[in-house]
């Protein structure tokens, strides 16, 4: 057939995208929404439209507590992420010549599966893992550490190892694209090294730490992984419940809930961040 | 040092690895003078201004800003401010905290401040653009934003790096004229690099013409056209016709020489000029050449040639002719003074030229080095 007009062939060459969004977003996310109006029954599903799970899972104080934790625990790796990941940045973009070699070393951790790099987590901090023994060995403590495995602190060291390399490229990228003349015109009117950082460096590498703090903090709130093999009891996260809904409780309409009103928390609180970064950013004068 | 010094480089060199970017400069620049370095890319221009601003150290030598030397002193503690090539206006800010970015330390309140940053702005006219953003800013007002952030710092020396060259032709030329009555209307010393012959020659009040990393010549506009000291800064400024001559009789005022294709002629001598020998050079500026139909009267000499090209430029026209017993082919440019010479291609002419118009450039090196080339 024949394209006429524009305007055919604009949808024509839009098509496959699409298709490939309906597919693939629009699809899955209408199915949750509808589930989350519908009810579990025993083996089947009644079909009928109900708040009752929003009203069930928001009245929850589990819930509440879980998608708290989970915000908070994702906060805290990010923070801890960023913290780590930017001045490993700054190094690349300003300290090396060597800009390739350490981009690639720090891609390393990625050879190995994620599932592999926090089981490798598990052996360093176990009961009789790495840290402990090795400790144990050399006489600085006389019985293991317990602290090390089960708890949020090994949930945030994990995944802040795991997400570095996410974090450090967006940094380094807003480092890199930073025009050198603009910090010699900081120099030349008279700043110095730190005041040269923190009124023109840092403010420009702002939508770096924005896109390093989102790309972190978004899944970090939904993972499970994480959390069932290092969090323990009070590591556990919302995702942990989710799970549990699609999986043995086998109650998907709850399941659905609980995964829009994760994703709602995560709209607000990412919005509410980048609001604020670019708030601060732009009070530095 | 005279008490009107203001910056004064000794010996002052910088070397990249094997590389000397500028060698033992020696400058003295006074007070309120508006000076240029000029040479083309890459002689170390732009290296040796940076030296002056403290972003680079210098291998050897010393700098000194009005009698202290800074030749230590970090960029962020010299009297010198800088108006970057590429004007370098801070992207996250507007227009007004650019300007006052320099002025936080100034121990100054908030509203001397805003004051001072309003003055600067109408001194580059751009009184009430304080809350623009850099990105909704012309090159040009880019430029006198650029400006005002360094003037308003108030320095000692105001250094700009080809603050035109972003510039298209017409906004340059109107700002050359507004940057010079700018210096002179607030007095400080300005240092500029530029490429850009005809940009040094209406700006300055003296020109340091720079070649391979090596000051060749420090003089007033008018001096380096009328009496350049080497073959490359005569070149460099304005036009040049280049003619080996012999010297006959340096006796006096004036050298007797033999100038190909011209003949016999008394030249003024180049007080710029200290060599001379009996392989001698001399130049004569295009414009200073007469072109005739018929043997033109009342000129020291006067010559056959043949017009081998044209180029009209609108206010004049070049001829491109070629006289016997000269090497090269001469350029003649005449005003395009309603089309009163009109040559075709081919055609036969007669050159005129005073012997006052002739340039004496000593020594002729090129025989030289081509003779020794052949020993
Ligand atoms: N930081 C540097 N490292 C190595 N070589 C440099 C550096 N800066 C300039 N150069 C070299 O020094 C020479 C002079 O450069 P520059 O001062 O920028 O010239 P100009 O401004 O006259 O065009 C050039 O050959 C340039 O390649
Ligand atoms: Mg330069």
């Amino acid at each position: 057939m024949p394209l006429r007009t524009d305007t055919s062939k604009g949808l024509a060459l839009g098509a496959p995208a699409t298709l490939y969004v309906g597919l693939l977003v629009v699809a899955p996310l209408g199915m949750l929404v509808a589930y989350s109006f519908w009810t579990q029954t025993y083996v089947a599903i009644d079909h009928s439209l109900t708040w009752e799970n929003y009203r069930s899972a928001i009245g929850d104080p589990l819930v509440r507590h879980l998608l708290f934790r989970s915000v908070w625990i994702a906060a805290l790796v990010t923070l801890m992420t960023v913290l780590l990941a930017y001045p490993i940045a700054y190094f690349i973009a300003f300290r090396t010549e060597r800009k390739a070699l350490w981009l690639l070393l720090i891609t390393i951790p990625f050879w190995t599966s994620y599932l592999l790099r926090v089981f490798a987590w598990k052996l360093i901090l176990g009961f009789n893992g790495l840290l402990n023994s090795g400790l144990q060995g050399l006489g600085l403590i006389h019985e293991p550490m317990t602290w090390l495995l089960y708890n949020e602190f090994a949930v945030v060291l994990t995944l802040a190892h795991a997400w570095a390399p996410f974090a450090i490229l967006p940094i380094y990228v807003s480092l890199q694209k930073i025009d050198r003349r603009l910090l010699e015109a900081a120099t030349d009117l008279g700043s110095g090294k730190l005041e040269r950082f923190f009124r023109v460096t840092l403010p420009l590498t702002i939508p770096g730490i924005i896109s390093s703090s989102l790309i972190i903090f978004i899944p970090t709130v939904g993972d499970y992984v994480t959390p069932a093999l290092v969090g323990g009891a009070d590591g556990k996260m919302i995702a942990n419940l989710i799970q549990v809904q699609f999986g043995p409780a086998n109650d998907w309409p709850l399941g659905a809930t609980l995964s829009l009103l994760a994703m709602v928390t995560v709209g607000i609180v990412a919005v509410g961040y980048v609001l604020l970064l670019r708030f601060l950013g732009s009070r530095i004068r | 040092m005279t008490a009107e010094t203001i910056i004064e480089l000794s010996g002052v060199e910088k070397r990249f690895g094997t590389l000397t970017a500028v060698r033992d400069l020696d400058l003295e620049l006074v007070k309120g003078e508006f000076f240029s370095l000029l040479g083309p890319s890459g002689c170390g221009k732009t290296t040796a201004l940076r030296m002056i601003a403290g972003f680079q150290e210098p291998s050897s030598g010393t700098i000194r800003i009005d009698g202290e030397d800074v030749s230590t002193v970090p960029a962020n503690r010299r009297p010198t401010n800088m108006v970057f090539q590429s004007y370098a206006i801070f992207p996250h800010l507007d227009v007004g905290d650019n300007v006052g970015f320099g002025l936080h330390r100034s121990g100054l309140s908030r509203k001397e401040r805003r004051a001072r940053v309003s003055e600067a702005l109408e001194l580059v006219e751009l009184g009430g653009y304080e809350r623009r953003r850099a990105n909704q800013l012309s090159g040009g007002q880019q430029q006198r934003v650029a400006l005002a952030r360094a003037l308003v710092m108030r320095p000692k020396v105001l250094l700009l790096d080809e603050p035109l060259s972003a510039l298209d032709k017409n906004l340059r030329e109107a700002m050359q004229l507004e940057l010079r009555r700018l210096q002179q209307s607030i007095g400080i010393t300005f240092v500029m690099v530029t490429h850009d012959q005809y940009e040094a020659m209406t700006m300055s009040d003296r020109i340091g013409v720079m070649f391979n990393g090596q000051l060749e010549q420090v003089d007033t506009p008018q001096t380096l056209y009328a009496s350049p000291g080497t073959r490359s800064v005569a070149n460099f400024i304005g036009g040049m016709n280049f003619l080996p001559a012999r010297l006959h009789n340096e006796g006096g005022g004036t050298l007797d020489m033999e100038i190909a294709g011209f003949g016999a002629m008394a030249v003024g001598r180049n007080p710029n000029v200290a060599d001379h020998g009996r392989n001698a050079l001399v130049g004569i500026r295009p414009e200073q050449l007469e072109i005739a139909a018929h043997r033109p009267e009342g000129y020291d000499s006067t010559v056959q040639c043949r017009v081998a090209d044209i180029a009209f430029y609108g206010e004049s026209i070049h001829y491109f002719v070629e006289v016997d017993g000269v090497p090269e082919t001469m350029t003649v440019a005449v005003p395009n003074y309603f089309h009163s010479v009109d040559f075709t291609r081919g055609a036969t002419a007669w050159l005129g030229v005073q012997a006052a118009s002739v340039i004496d450039l000593g020594r002729n090196r090129d025989n030289e080095t081509q003779q020794g080339e052949k020993t």
